[in-house]
């Protein structure tokens, strides 16, 4: 009797003990799963830190986890804490009703003096924010600091400085810029970046329908990057291996998110080896400007009614939140009051500070979902015949799917 | 007593509503045995395979789309959309090819391999190897030929060391090369199966009027054109089913080696499927290419065991 007492007691006092830990735990749901092990170490650093463990689900591709979530919320039961893309994408999901606005919590980021209103802007949809930065990431390029050192070339401040230094890469038989079509999605990178350059005041209309794939500023666009594919500027498109590729030469510039810069040390470059700056615009006069990639993090409408979930979402946002992801990934999300979680990001948050580059939300993000697809493989095609007689048909076929797109509106 | 009245005494007698009832009841316990038995087997059936069935079909009905429309009704506008969308049209074209080939190549491989294998001594290993191939997964194919593709691959290596010349063609990467390179590696997993399916209809064939052509002066020709091929027949005609429904669903090679080719969503139905389902979020609209998909290897199915059935009888 004595020891069936005594077991029951212990069951008990187990059950007991475990009950707040089950209750203090937080799913967050992500495609990101070469993330895992590092979100991971977020959520062991908050419940630490505040009691409350956020446990990692990942989806292994972008493909199912869309179809997890719509399904999701479709049938009305949202998740209470996950991960999205901004731009178009965000709109649509918060259309849903089913995604809780964040305003409050904003203010608050914003009065503790890490975030700046030009963070909250990715995140906002009619006026509201919804989803606080898993990441915030610049898209930049990164160069071989010792091949520039060794050609005598210095960071480019100008577009014909970029061009001069591309030609002395060609001509000491180097390659001076790494594109390829590998996974797909990649070939909006240079467009996206010779239209905000060659015409900015072009770039937020072709997202919107204002301006067409086939008129003359993305027509400038394709004569200028097939002009660059006929000096030799590109490393060849069909390869698969992108990052290794930094690692072996194959390219001495890539234009890429800073999220890279960690991957690229990963694969074998010595950080010190690393360069970093903002593309120059190309035409004279034009503001200084960067293009941004956010990656929203949100709560359901229900998970902000649960206290549990919003001290996560609190954890996430806060330096010791920022911190922990930024040691363990080199993510940057936004929070100047954090350590910066590398040189490169140091470098870029210098460089934005001194010249008060506006941010442009990525290609990528910015254009309607239902175009995204099939406009980035027309730029793929593209990529893999650069030239100009491609460059026709892939304009005319873009213009014509958004044309049919906006028509549909 | 008539004759009635007497039967009925008889059988009061014996206790024949005992007997029945008696019946009855164990074939309702045998009944009840054999369901628990098969329950197994039909929940694997009902929930795998006929419910998602019955439930994609619904789907195909419905307005979803990315995050609303589930459950509402939209008739049958999602199936009328299907001829306007140009990637349709061109993954059914690309479909019908790959269903073209993967009934020939296939076939005319599988039987010339059969027929050189059959009677060929110490074959078992040539055998085993060429079928060597089938037991790998797709996907696993898939990546190890997008290597041999790759521009820098095996192939183009072996073309420089013939040619002696570099040789850099984009296999995967062109218009006019991606589904022939596809279609090539489908064929080299394939056709060692449909050797063995061959080589057993082969074994199965009698030896008599095989004998009887050589006795009267046949040809090989002869022998192969007007009696081994006849007889060969219904096996030839469940391989070419079995070739029609793996050209019909193939995805996971497209989906691995096309990969980084601009037009992978029109490369088969199956793939334009994937796109629109979970690339674009248009569910309804995925299920009814699903639907359609579904319905053509259907009736194609459905054509084919009709000729079986009549091969059958004719070679009776």
């Amino acid at each position: 009797m004595k020891l069936k007492g005594k077991l029951m007691g212990t069951a008990v006092g187990v059950l007991l003990a475990a009950a707040p830990a089950f209750a203090q735990e937080v799913q967050l749901f992500h495609d990101k799963g070469f993330w895992s092990e590092q979100l991971q170490t977020v959520g062991d650093a908050a419940r630490e830190a505040t009691g409350v463990t956020i446990t990692e689900t990942p989806y292994a591709n972008a493909e199912q986890y869309k179809a997890f979530v719509q399904a999701s919320i479709a049938s009305g039961e949202t998740p209470d804490m996950f991960t999205w893309w901004t731009g178009a994408t965000f709109a649509e999901l918060v259309s849903s009703g089913q995604i809780a606005p964040l305003d409050d919590l904003w203010a608050e980021m914003i009065a503790n003096g890490g975030y700046g209103e030009a963070s909250k802007e990715l995140f906002m949809v009619d006026g509201q924010a919804y989803a606080v930065p898993l990441l915030l990431a610049r898209w930049v390029v990164l160069y071989n600091k010792p091949l520039y050192a060794e050609l005598g070339l210095e960071e480019p401040k100008t577009w014909d400085e970029l061009m001069s230094n591309a030609d002395a890469i060609v001509a000491a038989g180097e390659t001076p810029f790494l594109a390829t079509v590998h996974e797909g999605w990649r070939g909006f990178i240079w467009f996206q970046e010779l239209l905000l350059r060659m015409h900015p005041e072009a770039y937020n209309g072709l997202n919107d329908g204002s301006v067409a794939y086939d008129g003359p500023e993305v027509r400038a666009v394709f004569e200028a990057w097939s002009d660059m594919y006929a000096k030799g500027y590109f490393s060849d498109p069909r390869s698969t291996e992108e990052f290794n590729d930094y690692v072996r030469g194959a390219g001495a510039m890539y234009l890429i998110g800073e999220w890279a810069a960690g991957l690229v040390v990963e694969a074998g470059v010595p950080a010190d080896d690393l360069g970093v700056f903002i593309m120059p615009n190309a035409v004279e006069g034009a503001p200084a400007a960067v293009i941004v990639e956010g990656s929203p993090l949100v709560v359901s409408v229900d998970g902000a009614q649960d206290e549990t979930v919003m001290a996560a979402l609190r954890f996430w946002v806060s330096d010791e939140g920022a911190n922990a992801w930024g040691e363990a990934t080199g993510n940057y999300i936004g929070n100047n009051s954090a350590e910066a979680p590398n040189a490169i990001v140091a470098e870029v948050n210098a460089d934005i500070a001194e010249t008060g580059a506006a941010a442009y939300l990525r290609w990528w993000e910015a254009v309607p979902p239902d175009l995204q697809g099939e406009l980035v493989a027309e730029m793929n095609r593209f990529m893999l015949d650069p030239t100009m007689e491609t460059a026709d048909e892939v304009m005319a076929t873009m213009q014509s799917l958004n044309a049919a797109y906006w028509a549909d509106q | 007593m008539d004759r009635a009245a007497k039967d009925k005494a008889l059988l009061d007698r014996i206790g024949i509503d005992q007997i029945a009832r008696n019946a009855r009841a164990r074939r309702r316990g045998q009944l009840g045995l054999g369901l628990v038995f098969m329950a197994p087997a039909l929940i694997m059936v009902v929930g795998v395979l006929l419910a998602p069935v019955l439930f994609n079909i619904w789907l195909s009905f419905t307005k979803w789309r990315k995050f609303t429309g589930f459950g509402e009704y939209a008739g049958f506008a999602n199936y009328e959309r299907l001829p306007s969308n140009p990637f349709f049209n061109e993954a059914l074209i690309n479909t019908a090819i790959w269903v073209g080939a993967s009934v020939v190549f296939p076939i005319a491989l599988g039987l010339g391999m059969a027929m050189f294998f059959r009677n060929l001594r110490g074959a078992e290993t040539f055998k085993n190897i060429i079928f060597i191939p089938r037991i790998l997964a797709p996907t696993a194919v898939g990546v190890l030929w997008f290597y041999v593709y790759a521009p820098d691959g095996l192939l183009n290596r072996g073309l420089g060391l013939v040619s002696g010349r570099d040789v850099d063609i984009g296999w995967l990467y062109n218009d006019a090369t991606v589904t022939p390179a596809i279609i090539a590696t489908f064929v080299w997993q394939t056709a060692g199966l449909v050797m063995v399916l061959l080589l057993l209809g082969l074994a199965a064939i009698p030896k008599d009027p095989i004998e009887a052509a050589h006795i009267d002066g046949a040809s090989r020709w002869q022998i192969f054109r007007y009696i081994t091929l006849p007889l060969l027949m219904p096996t030839l005609l469940m391989v070419t089913i079995l070739s029609v429904l793996a050209g019909f669903t193939v995805f996971d090679l497209l989906w691995v080696m096309g990969a980084n080719y601009p037009g992978q969503r029109s490369l088969a139905l199956a793939v334009f499927m994937y796109f629109e389902a979970f690339q674009k979020g248009s569910w309804a609209f995925g299920s009814a290419v699903a639907v359609i998909i579904g319905l053509v290897v259907l009736c194609v199915t459905w054509f084919q065991t009709v000729l079986q059935a009549r091969v059958d009888r004719m070679t009776r």
